[in-house]
């Protein structure tokens, strides 16, 4: 029987010892092992929410609120100047426009509603002269909204959470065309389809494309290539958004650094990673619990090891003794301890990981539960940084809260195990030093 | 061949310096069983941990079959314990759950010995003691003292060693088993041509070896 076999023999020498420190030493692996699937799955769903949200800046003229204006158009110069900044990718422009019954043919699909008209009035009480501001007892019909770009395969830029072009084509963003595409409402309200056209800005617009995008806000949409737009509205050389991309997450971070220092305070600068930063911000507590929770676990799981190896070196001091006494050198008899050491913890490591299978799961939602109903004002936070960049982001990253799912894969198993291991030489690093005091003599002197 | 030459061993004891082995000198024969007799605290139990190579002498010197132990590095001493002594102590100190076989075969398994050599070995040994194929399967605790004493006998004898220390070998024992293992460390002694060093306060011991000392205030008388 060699040294290995004596460590494994060890392990089984006091049953009830055995059966009382692998309960509690897999307790405490399957909270380390559940708190390590968590802090996975919440970095994975961290990653993918970042992802979604993507790695682009938004610099807007400083004060500008939606449709509603505030602030001075972005130029051309300011564009050039954040186009030669280090680290950014790609430009792309927008810019958006109302439309009403003086400058359009088309019927908005929208109706006001109460809100609507309430809205109406509160706003014409402050603009008198307006030709709703003279007809107040009559509703209003909601302005018809043009969005423009000079890139439509760039989602963020059309102003929708989704898009799909149900018939036609894309329009070119990059041409001056006077062609649009319409979102399905718009479309159906006014019985338009593709190859027909509209009247918009004293001009016949051709209809290439219709869209749906799910919502009914972005289908009463019209997408228009940028120039055509800004010819059309005499804005030429102006834009009411620009979407920066940048080379990476990492760069995203100095490129806004950079825009806010070309542009001062003439720009409104969000990035799109200070934005997911708080849309995960219950995602990042869950992130922080499992760490913590992690650590502590792996800790108590080495001080639970570390404690019951001096217990049991020093019940066997005698024996230590002897087997120095008749030939052992200390490297042998500290590797019988570790294996002992060893098997237990991966008795344990076994056990903690059926139960880690079976309540990882449950605690993490406890945890998803606590996290996303303790932070109210992060959650809020989240929520409006979410609208901003669009409604299909305010969809994923609630869901990625919600929809945690923890799951244990071979990669997690040979985590484990390897904590395993360092548990078991952690907790047998002090037992194996006080094995190698033991003096031999002290077995005739304890005669 | 073991000689002794001025071996010495002080210890701080608390407050007091205490001299425990004064000047020590002798020498013993290959085959010879020897005892050594003194009350508690003569310095018995420490003259057998220098000669064991459990301690380590404040001045003096041990030869061993012509090695001078009191100059070896740690790492020598654990192999002279490994091949050149064998213990057997008062409470037989076998490991609890090994088997008699397997306690036999531990310090040949830590002297490299190879696995079908040591336990032909360790059954013959076994055998040669009086525990038969049966006994020698049994864990310590299902064997009696005398049987346990003679499979700590066997383990002592597993490697050859020129020098068998047994510390009260019979101090647990009835005086008809302790008579019985009296006999037997003789007759290995003599067939082993071992060297048996037994420190005891049993007189018939003393009485039936073959040499035998008196130690009192850590000197040899």
């Amino acid at each position: 029987m060699g040294t290995i076999a004596r460590g494994v023999k060890n392990a089984f020498r006091n049953s009830i010892r055995t059966i009382s420190v692998v309960l509690i030493l897999s307790i405490s692996i399957a909270m380390a092992l559940i708190m390590f699937e968590s802090l996975k799955t919440v970095e994975t769903k961290i990653s993918s929410v970042k992802a979604s949200i993507g790695n682009f800046v938004t610099v807007s003229p400083a004060g500008i609120r939606g449709f509603e204006g505030g602030g001075s158009l972005l130029t051309d110069d300011s564009i050039s100047k954040i186009s030669q900044i280090s680290g950014v990718t790609k430009v792309t422009k927008t810019l958006t426009d109302h439309l009403d019954t003086t400058t359009t043919n088309l019927v908005t699909p929208i109706a006001a509603g109460d809100f609507g008209n309430r809205q109406q009035r509160q706003s014409t009480g402050s603009s008198e002269g307006s030709s709703a501001g003279q007809n107040q007892n009559h509703s209003f019909a909601m302005p018809i909204m043009v969005s423009a770009t000079d890139d439509v395969n760039v989602m963020q830029s059309l102003n929708v959470s989704q898009f799909n072009l149900t018939s036609g084509e894309k329009i070119d963003g990059s041409s001056a065309d006077n062609v649009a595409m319409l979102g399905t409402s718009m479309a159906s309200k006014n019985n338009l389809t593709v190859g027909q056209s509209f009247k918009a800005y004293n001009r016949d617009i051709k209809v290439v494309g219709i869209f749906d995008s799910g919502n009914t806000f972005s289908n009463s949409l019209i997408i228009m290539p940028l120039k055509t737009l800004q010819t059309l509205s005499n804005q030429v050389g102006q834009v009411n958004s620009v979407l920066v991309q940048t080379v990476s997450i990492d760069t995203e971070a100095s490129v806004t650094s950079a825009i806010k220092t070309q542009l001062g305070d003439s720009a409104d600068v969000v990035s799109s990673q200070d934005t997911s930063a708080q849309a995960v911000a219950p995602l990042s507590n869950i992130k922080s619990i499992s760490t913590y929770g992690l650590i502590g676990s792996l800790v108590a799981g080495a001080i639970i090891l570390f404690l019951t190896m001096v217990m049991i070196v020093r019940e066997r001091r005698r024996e230590i003794g002897v087997l120095k006494a008749i030939g052992a050198s200390n490297a042998l008899v500290v590797a019988q301890f570790s294996v002992e050491s060893l098997v237990l913890t991966l008795i344990s490591s076994i056990v903690g990981m059926v139960l880690g299978t079976f309540l990882s799961n449950p605690i993490l939602k406890v945890m998803v539960t606590s996290s996303t109903t303790s932070g109210p004002s992060n959650a809020g936070e989240a929520h409006v940084a979410m609208m901003r960049v669009g409604a299909g982001i305010v969809n994923g990253a609630q869901g990625a809260v919600r929809n945690l799912q923890a799951t244990i894969n071979w990669q997690i198993i040979l985590y484990g195990l390897g904590a395993a291991v360092i548990i078991a030489l952690i907790g047998s690093a002090l037992p194996a030093y006080f094995i190698s005091k033991v003096r031999p003599a002290e077995v005739l002197r304890s005669e | 061949m073991l000689k002794v030459m001025n071996l010495t061993k002080k210890f701080q004891s608390g407050e007091t310096k205490v001299l425990a082995v004064n000047n020590v000198s002798f020498e013993l024969g290959d085959g010879i069983f020897a005892t050594i007799v003194g009350k508690s605290g003569s310095g018995k139990s420490t003259l057998l941990a220098l000669l064991g190579a459990l301690d380590k002498s404040t001045s003096g010197e041990i030869f061993v079959g012509g090695e001078n132990i009191s100059k070896m590095s740690d790492r020598k001493l654990i192999n002279y314990r490994r091949n050149k002594i064998g213990f057997v102590f008062q409470s037989y100190n076998l490991v609890p759950n090994l088997s008699a076989l397997e306690n036999v075969i531990l310090p040949m398994e830590f002297a490299g010995v190879s696995k079908s050599e040591r336990k032909n070995r360790a059954i013959k040994l076994l055998r040669e003691v009086g525990i038969d194929e049966a006994k020698s399967k049994r864990l310590p605790t299902k064997l009696s003292g005398g049987e346990q004493q003679r499979v700590a006998i066997a383990r002592a004898l597993g490697n050859k060693p020129s020098l068998i220390l047994a510390d009260e070998p019979t101090g647990n024992l009835d005086s008809t088993t302790g008579d019985i293992i009296i006999k037997l460390m003789k007759n290995l002694a003599k067939t082993e041509k071992t060297t048996i060093i037994a420190v005891t306060h049993d007189s018939t011991m003393s009485a039936k070896a073959d040499q035998h000392f008196t130690m009192k205030d850590g000197k040899l008388l």
